[in-house]
């Protein structure tokens, strides 16, 4: 019957030019500037499938008009948000869980627990925490309209916390036609339960994109916490702004033209803190980790030596220093999984503590049987953190005798590069750098970085066996003292083998007008629900 | 510029006299010329010298980031801790560098295919249809693409600026070489069975000498920009390595912190480009003398 | 006549199909791979070559041209790999920025350095012409964005006269349009202006030199309407000819200007798609731009039989 009905409106749709707002809810006219907030983001939206990409940008999208299963709130506690009462069973393998009332798609249609099933497992597809929680998951049955389980073959305490995730792909419901579709395809329409809906005729990509409030979204009735809780939109419309030079974007923010600036220019945040219609904040109290990946493929970092000499070369300092200046929205950090962390810890970390140590490195690189080849470092030029990162490898690895080819090229070419497996001097890679967030580091099994499978591990591709058990007794762990012991281990193993490194924890200022506020700060994604705008 | 002729030299030399009062004369009459070419020529030399005057350019000190120009760092340091002043000399090494092999490459490839486009008439519809599609892509956006779409390199730039300005230059040869073609003595010459080389090179290829050094020294000032602008939009010559447009692009956030980081090589880099078009005036003016009695 | 443009017309489809080839080869064969991108920071190797494989990039060479090639010619441009909008709409978006910036630019530069042209050709030798030619040089050597920042940090942040970026479209009315449209124009516009200025000056002097310049000065003829209705009508040709060529200064200048200024047109489109790969919107809008470019050019040459009646094809 249901599906009837959906079939019906979605015919009427066509697949290209569809507009996507629904048909019930009229694209809405300009609302006043003053219940309008105009944000510049850290990216363009290229994607609009929050499960395909893990895009952080399209996970903001996602924040924006889909809603999750669970919620992490402001002391990363996993809440209830589109589940009203849940249980588990005593033996810890069966989850029921019931909807709360009111929960409507922007199509009008009401939220069932089969789009929720669909949903879960279209998600465990594509996402690693997801594809870890489901290869225990035997059966997930619809009791209901509104009750579905999860039924596991043994006890799996990250269960809910994967649920409310907040690193990319989070976890949202869509429709059950969306949700079934390829989970290799990337869906084309926008809609969603969450508390804004995406106005398709308004928005022009690659230059704005548009969110109006939904009018028919039940919040809950706590006060918003991190991304659980109520979240009550208290603006009209949401305008992602995509002014792509960051001088430009900077002079309108400081002329009134847009409202919140993600990531102004980390050099210039001084400057701005001393404008008295700005407010700067950091929002990720986790900050972001930048790291370094060393191809474990080739030579010469196929041996540990090699990458233990470049563990010693490494200058935390000098690229921090570089990107931000002096300044306290930056830290050295010896912690595997980040500092700031719950798994944060000190195991094996004199290497870390005693600073870069050029004679060290010499020794190791000869130990290793360097024969003199270069070390390709690849340099995305128009990236922030992997510009300046490259040249700085670059310069260290010279300085201890190792010949360098710095591949200067774009962003596009290196997430291109990367992948390859080939030898460095046939289109393949010795080092690359990139960033991810603490929240992102601090969770071996979340994060995709962390992986040592060798060939089925993130590029790079490190291959301990250790790592791997270890792991796995993680994710199985009952306690937190437990995980926090397993940690410890996993660090201690990682800095030996050298599983990647670090160039610095950061943590990236946003700035807004003050005519803005009720701004959340949660790692991985900014809420626009609770924010409000003045005048 | 199509009837400009090597004549043009013979006439401007001068019955000799004393060195000084002819250089002098020289000035006089060809300001933009002299103007021009002494600017270049201190560059020039300033970018042959680079390893006396300047220190590393290279090594990243970010201790000493943005420091305003002090005795150690005459022009301050950049966002890296690079020594503006040392870049800014060798910048002038890469940018002067650019500009002359983009000249070069284009004018020797144009001159090449124009030769054959204007004396053969099978080559030519084929070529010049070619020629007007790689005409009809802007640039800016074929050089961007290029670059962006290998690896970033001098070399790689050079090339992504040069292809575009081949067809203005084979469209500018093969004007010369129709025009010359008719004319009785290469007419006379084909008659009395001289070779094809040596009709093009021995009268066909001096008539395109003059109207090719004019355009290549706005090929060379255009390429310098060109560079410049590739930098900005991410598209350009290696960030380690300095020249002066990936210097402003790359200080482009410091205008009002540290201003020096852009004034340098902005200053720079307009001087030379104007000296290059000051120079390319004076030598239109000289080698064309239809243009020439009016200045 | 009729003949003459039929031929123009047709060397023009063969233009474009020869940009086509070019423009598809440079793209596929060179590295980048846009389901890399899509798939976003932490994705595996096997969720991109899932994703390669969906957008048909694993299919041969020539088959992923004629697929391309063949819908062109229909009119369709493909569809975004990123927004999966069709090509065309995307553009169709993007048009009327790029258009307005485009045509203030032109008015504003041909306006002021048709202008410059004539006084300096006036008065060649004087201080006016010189000045003028100086300032004119100077266009030509710096870097646009440099303007654009001078200009922004002037007029926006100092002065607060305009708004320092963004586009207004001409529907929501002439003023917010017009108002942000003036830095981005003149920024654009200097090299344009001191091109046009330099040439006009030179059409000009030929002109003046004429017999029938001469002997309308001998009869009296005052000098303002002497100089506009002989002298400029018969300026007119090499003037023509450099808006031609200008067309494509102007579309390069037209990427960096709408970047800095923030404009949402066509060339930040197209960069935009660079730096993503996203083929299809890299293809249609080098082929879009090149077909302006030879349009204008046709239009140009067809305007000199108007202008000049003794040009005979």
């Amino acid at each position: 019957m249901r599906t009837t009905r959906r079939g019906v409106l979605a015919g009427g749709l066509a697949a290209v030019t569809a507009t996507g707002a629904p048909g019930i809810i009229r694209a809405q006219a300009q609302p006043a500037r003053a219940r309008t907030i105009r944000a510049v983001m850290h990216a363009d939206l290229r994607v609009l499938d929050p499960i395909w990409t893990t895009a952080n940008i399209t996970a903001y999208h996602g924040a924006m008009i889909y809603d999750a299963l669970f919620a992490m709130d402001a002391n990363f506690e996993p809440r209830p948000q589109m589940v009203g009462k849940w249980r588990v069973s005593d033996d810890k393998r069966s989850y029921t869980f019931e909807l709360r009332e009111g929960l409507k798609f922007s199509d009008g249609t009401s939220v069932m627990a089969d789009d929720c099933v669909a949903s879960l497992r279209r998600w465990a597809v594509r996402d690693g925490a997801g594809q870890h929680l489901f290869r225990r998951v035997t059966d997930t049955p619809v009791v209901d309209d509104k009750t579905f389980r999860i039924v596991l073959s043994e006890p799996y305490g990250l269960l809910i916390g994967a649920l409310a995730k907040l690193s990319t792909s989070n976890c949202w419901m869509m429709r059950k036609k969306e949700a079934e579709s390829d989970p290799n395809q990337q869906i084309r329409e926008t809609v969603g339960s969450g508390p804004f809906l995406y106005n398709r005729d308004e928005t022009r990509p690659g230059n704005r994109y548009v969110y109006d409030r939904n009018p028919n979204y039940v919040p809950r009735s706590e006060p918003a916490s991190g991304l659980a809780g109520g979240k009550v939109v208290k603006v009209d419309r949401v305008v992602f702004e995509n002014i792509g030079d960051e001088q430009t974007s900077l002079a309108a923010l400081q002329n009134g033209e847009i409202d919140f600036f993600e990531v102004p220019p980390q050099d210039l945040v001084p400057d701005l803190e001393k404008d008295q219609n700005l407010e700067i904040r950091v929002l990720n109290k986790t900050g972001h980790i930048g790291f370094m990946r060393m191809n474990f493929l080739h030579p010469p970092f196929d041996n540990v030596e090699a990458r233990r000499g470049m563990q010693h070369l490494v200058n935390q300092a000098d690229v921090m220093r570089a990107i931000f200046g002096e300044s306290k929205y930056w830290q050295r950090c010896g912690a595997y999984f980040a500092c700031g962390t719950p798994m944060e810890n000190d195991a094996n970390t004199d290497w870390f503590k005693g600073g870069p140590n050029l004679a060290k490195a010499k020794e190791f690189f000869g130990k290793s049987g360097y024969d003199g080849r270069p070390v390709v470092v690849l340099q995305p030029t128009d990236h922030y953190f992997g510009n300046p990162a490259g040249m700085f490898i670059a310069q260290w690895l010279r300085q201890a005798g190792v010949n360098v080819d710095l591949a200067a090229s774009d962003w596009g070419a290196v997430l291109n590069r990367r992948a390859v497996k080939k030898p460095p001097n046939d289109g393949g890679w010795n080092i690359f750098s990139t960033t991810a967030t603490g929240e992102a580091f601090s969770n071996p099994i979340n994060f995709s970085g962390h992986a040592a499978n060798g060939d089925k591990a993130w590029f790079g591709w490190p291959s301990n066996e250790r790592q791997e058990k270890l792991r796995d007794d993680w994710a199985l762990a009952d306690t937190l003292e437990e995980r926090k012991r397993i940690a410890r281990d996993m660090q201690a193993n990682a800095w030996d083998y050298v599983h990647h490194l670090y160039l610095g924890q950061f943590f990236r200022a946003s700035a807004w007008r003050k005519t803005v506020s009720g701004v959340i700060g949660m790692p991985e994604i900014v809420p626009f629900w609770n924010m409000e705008k003045k005048g | 510029m199509a009837t400009a002729t090597a004549g043009a030299f013979v006439a401007a030399e001068a019955p000799s006299r004393r060195r000084g009062a002819r250089l002098r004369r020289f000035i006089r009459r060809n300001p933009t010329l002299f103007a021009g070419g002494a600017i270049l020529s201190l560059v020039a030399l300033v970018a042959l010298v680079a390893p006396l005057i300047a220190g590393d350019p290279l090594t990243m000190q970010p201790a000493q980031r943005l420091r305003p120009p002090s005795e150690a760092n005459w022009l301050g340091t950049d966002n890296l801790g690079r020594d503006v002043f040392s870049r800014t000399v060798y910048g002038a090494r890469v940018s002067l560098f650019v500009g002359l092999s983009v000249a070069s490459f284009s004018v020797v490839v144009g001159l090449f295919i124009g030769l054959l486009t204007g004396y053969f008439r099978r080559v030519d519809a084929v070529a010049m249809r070619l020629m007007d599609g790689l005409m009809a892509i802007p640039a800016i956006l074929l050089a961007i693409a290029l670059v962006a779409l290998t690896r970033a390199s001098v070399m790689t730039v050079i090339v992504a600026i040069t292809i575009p300005e081949v067809p203005r230059v084979v469209r500018l040869v093969r004007s010369v070489v129709l025009s010359v073609r008719e004319a009785p003595y290469v007419e006379a010459a084909i008659a009395g069975g001289t070779p094809v080389w040596k009709i093009l090179f021995r009268h066909i290829l001096p008539n395109t000498v003059p109207p090719l050094i004019v355009q290549a020294t706005y090929i060379c000032a255009s390429a310098i920009l060109i560079e410049a602008a590739l930098s900005f939009l991410g598209a350009g010559t290696p960030p380690e390595i300095p020249t002066w447009g990936n210097m402003i692009a790359q200080s482009r956030l410091f205008l009002s912190r540290a201003p020096w980081t852009i004034f340098a090589p902005g200053i720079a880099l307009a001087v030379v480009v104007l000296a290059v078009n000051l120079l390319g005036d004076g030598l239109r003016d000289r080698l064309d003398p239809r243009l020439a009695r009016r200045m | 006549m009729l003949a003459y443009i039929a031929r123009r017309l047709a060397s023009t489809v063969l233009v474009m199909g020869i940009v086509g080839v070019f423009v598809f080869l440079l793209l596929h064969l060179s590295p980048g791979d846009p389901a890399a991108i899509i798939a976003g920071d932490n994705a595996t190797p096997e969720q991109i070559a899932g994703i390669r494989q969906r957008l048909g990039l694993e299919d041969p060479l020539p088959v992923q041209f004629l697929r391309w090639a063949v819908a062109v010619v229909q009119g369709d441009l493909g569809i975004s790999i990123f927004s999966n909008e069709p090509v065309i709409k995307l553009i169709g978006q993007r048009i009327e920025p790029t258009l307005s910036l485009a045509l203030t630019t032109l008015i504003v530069a041909v306006t002021l350095a048709v202008t410059f042209g004539v006084l300096a050709a006036w008065r060649a030798g004087s201080w006016i012409d010189r000045s003028l030619m100086v300032v004119s040089v100077l266009g030509f050597s710096v870097p646009v964005f440099v303007v654009g920042y001078m200009l922004i940090y002037v007029f926006a942040i100092t002065l607060r006269w305009l708004p320092v970026q963004g586009y207004a479209p001409l529907g929501e009315g002439f003023g917010p349009w017009i108002e942000r449209l003036v830095l981005p124009s003149i920024a654009l516009g200097l090299a344009y202006v001191a091109l046009i200025a330099r040439i006009t000056r030179t059409a000009m002097l030929d002109v003046l030199a004429e017999d029938y310049i001469r002997t309308a000065k001998a009869k009296g003829v005052a000098t303002a309407p002497m100089l506009l209705k002989h002298a400029l009508k018969n300026a007119g040709v090499p003037i023509i000819t450099v808006i031609g060529i200008g067309v494509a200064l102007l579309i390069g200048g037209v990427v960096i200007t709408e970047t800095v200024f923030n404009i949402p047109g066509v060339g930040r489109l197209v960069v935009d798609a660079i730096s993503k790969r996203d083929y299809p919107i890299i293809q249609g809008v080098i082929l879009l731009f090149s077909g302006v470019y030879v349009v204008v050019n046709l239009m140009v040459d067809l305007t000199y039989t108007v202008l000049d009646p003794r040009i005979r094809y």
